[in-house]
């Protein structure tokens, strides 16, 4: 008797939610379509972008119950499995124009001559050795107004992913601020934190770790 | 001003308070694994080649491929004990009677669950068609208790035995099971972190964007239908994007100033609680989906980030430097009631609320220094240190039977994603390939 429930009820709590589901979906069509606002749209000057109102449907009332299964049956009808629909689109365009832009940047900067500044670790207060490298940054920036330059925080390997982009962040805007007590034009600089995943070596050993604790400015390419 | 004054006292307040109101004991559902549940034993009696075609690269033994999967699926369950057969005596394949006399003999000796089938090809050479029968012995009615009919392209051969194995759960604990879960990830390519989603035991893994940059901290909507992240389109801002798996379409959903990371969508998928510095220094904000209104949650000098919702959706628990190192906070979905969890250690981070509600697992740095997996309970009565040795374990994730959790870490040298069950034991490496993979986050159950 409880398995006629189950064999009756499964399929039903099945179709409910497929039907669930596909309404969703239609919502999203209506409401969303594909904006790719950070590529091109809101591209040029929109650093202080916002909050999207054009956000898809992701209002979710399934309980998970039977995950869509049918349960078993001891005269199985035939399901047909389909493949996997993960059909993500890539842009293959924008990769290599980051690594073209991230090539130009690098040029510059080492044209520029500007001097990475090392962190203790866990830290992001400025040493005495910093303090000399960005003296000479700021004398570079002071006399090339027109320049834009990118400050970047970078960690080590040690520590969470994330709580590293907050601790790299501190550690670009100590940067940051020292630069604009020596003078530089607070809108020559922009901050930007990559945590510990732009490492400029991979070894587990401190020799390595000093390396990546460190704040690296840029000079910006083009925007 | 005065705003600012108002906010502070009822954060003191809250914080008062929080030693006298209790944490949202409805937030701790029953697990099927209680301590003292009897794994079932379970025997696999062999998923027969039932031949078909023969590739041009050798005869593929179908059977032989969806019997593996189909173990390691079993095993990884917690809800039944793998038997080895053939190790007690009895015989397996090419069954005769159905149930076979062996299974009689296998009960005897305290198999509960006896599964066979087969599985072969059809002989069309350009469009192959795979199909595979699967049945269930039950030693307690002693007889084939039911199957199941597979039929599908030959890149569902694994799907089947997942789907066999999820059957199998359903039936004994009436929960789905997590054999056809997925694991987002982020994974380098050349010098750049693009996502992924790979299958929960590491097979079929796909890219999904490739943008040329980095793309980090991947968490799934409770639908399974999208997938958000911290994106760094230009280089310079970091954004809060959305994709839809079965499209690949995108949205930027939160572009402020400065770092926009650690996105977390609600249970219920209304909301989508972040981490933001466009206010000065990282704090914590829920955006309703809906509305598009935006809340601030947290206001302290410190750092506040990596949001984990609560099963209930009602709490969060949170990274957050305000008391010197990152520890572990909970606080209400509204931003009251905030309180501190972690007390040993001065680095605890990442933190993430089990889907049964019981534990929150998050990343605690050891007396060594190590960055291991530790588990807390929301009321922080006891604690366990998960993993141990060398090497740094980042990102726990919970699978939605709250039985496992997959983390990164550094132990063989590389960055890369590694299984284990929540009491600690059957750890699993399932990343192999690729300098550096992260960020695992796992899937809701289908």
């Amino acid at each position: 008797m409880k398995r006629l429930q189950s064999i009756i009820c499964v399929p039903l709590i099945f179709g409910s939610l497929l039907l669930g589901l596909s309404g969703c979906s239609s919502k999203a069509v209506q409401s969303g379509g594909d904006v790719q606002s950070g590529q091109q749209g809101a591209g040029k000057g929109s650093n202080e972008g916002g909050v999207s109102q054009n956000i898809p449907d992701t209002s979710f009332s399934g309980q998970n119950g039977s995950g869509g299964l049918r349960g078993l049956d001891k005269n199985p009808s035939e399901e047909r499995l389909g493949g996997n629909a993960l059909t993500a689109k890539a842009d293959p365009g924008s990769a290599s124009r980051q690594m073209e832009e991230v090539r130009a940047e690098q040029i510059a900067s080492v044209a520029a001559g500007l001097r990475d500044v090392f962190f203790a670790y866990d830290s992001f207060a400025i040493s005495e050795e910093g303090r000399q490298s960005l003296a000479r940054n700021a004398e570079w920036i002071k006399s090339n107004p027109g320049a834009q330059l990118k400050v970047e925080g970078h960690c080590d390997e040690r520590g969470t992913s994330a709580y590293n982009l907050v601790l790299g962040e501190k550690r670009a805007k100590s940067v940051r601020n020292y630069l604009v007590e020596l003078g530089v034009a607070p809108k020559q600089l922009s901050v930007v934190s990559y945590g510990k995943e732009r490492p400029v070596c991979t070894e587990h050993a401190e020799s390595c770790y000093s390396q990546n604790r460190r704040g690296h400015l840029v000079v910006k390419a083009g925007k | 001003m005065t705003f600012r004054i108002v906010v502070f006292i009822s954060l003191c307040l809250s914080v008062g308070l929080a030693w006298i109101i209790e944490s949202g004991a409805t937030d701790v559902f029953l697990e099927a694994t209680r301590p003292d549940f009897q794994k079932i034993p379970l025997g696999v009696a062999g998923i027969d080649n039932s031949g078909g075609a023969d590739s041009p690269a050798g005869r593929i033994r179908l059977g032989n491929r969806i019997e593996e999967v189909l173990k390691a699926d079993v095993r990884r369950s917690q809800v039944f004990s793998l038997v080895d057969l053939p190790s007690i005596g009895i015989k397996v394949g090419s069954l005769g009677a159905v149930p076979d006399p062996e299974f009689k003999k296998a009960a005897e000796q305290g198999v509960s669950v006896i599964v066979w089938g087969k599985a072969g090809m059809t002989n069309d050479a350009k469009d192959p068609d795979v199909n595979m029968d699967g049945y269930v012995y039950d030693a307690g009615n002693d007889e084939m208790v039911g199957g199941k009919r597979y039929a599908g392209a030959t890149s569902v051969v694994r799907l089947m035995a997942h789907r066999f194995a999820d059957e199998l759960v359903f039936r004994y604990t009436g929960e789905p099971g997590i054999a056809r879960t997925k694991i987002a990830y982020v994974s380098e390519q050349g010098s750049a972190r693009e996502l992924f989603v790979m299958d929960y035991d590491g097979y079929d893994a796909r890219q999904l964007t490739a943008d040329g940059f980095l793309n980090l901290m991947p968490k799934w909507s409770p639908d399974r239908r999208f997938i958000v992240f911290t994106s760094y389109r230009n280089r310079n801002t970091q954004n809060i994007d959305m994709i839809e798996l079965a499209t690949g379409k995108r949205w930027t959903l939160v572009s402020l100033s400065g770092l926009n990371i650690t996105p977390a969508l609600s249970p219920d998928g209304n909301f989508l609680a972040f981490a933001s510095s466009h206010e000065g220094n990282s704090e914590l904000y829920s955006l309703d989906t809906r509305t598009k209104a935006m809340q601030r949650l947290t206001v302290h000098a410190g750092g506040d980030l990596s949001p984990s919702w609560s099963p209930s959706g009602r709490e969060l628990v949170f990274t957050s430097d305000r008391s010197g190192g990152p520890q572990i906070f909970l606080m209400s979905m509204d931003g009251t009631n905030v309180r501190r969890l972690t007390f040993e250690g001065d680095y605890n981070a990442a933190p993430a609320w089990s889907p049964r509600g019981n534990w929150i697992a998050y990343v605690c740095r050891s007396p060594k220094k190590e960055y291991k997996i530790c588990l807390i309970t929301p009321d922080g009565q006891k604690r366990v240190q998960l993993t141990s040795g060398p090497g740094v374990d980042d990102s726990p994730s919970w699978s939605p039977d709250g039985r496992h959790l997959v983390f990164s870490s550094t132990a063989g040298g590389k960055s890369q994603i590694y299984m284990i069950n929540a009491d600690g034991k059957d750890l699993e490496r399932i990343t192999f390939t690729g300098t550096h993979n992260s960020a695992p986050a796992w899937s809701p159950a289908s």
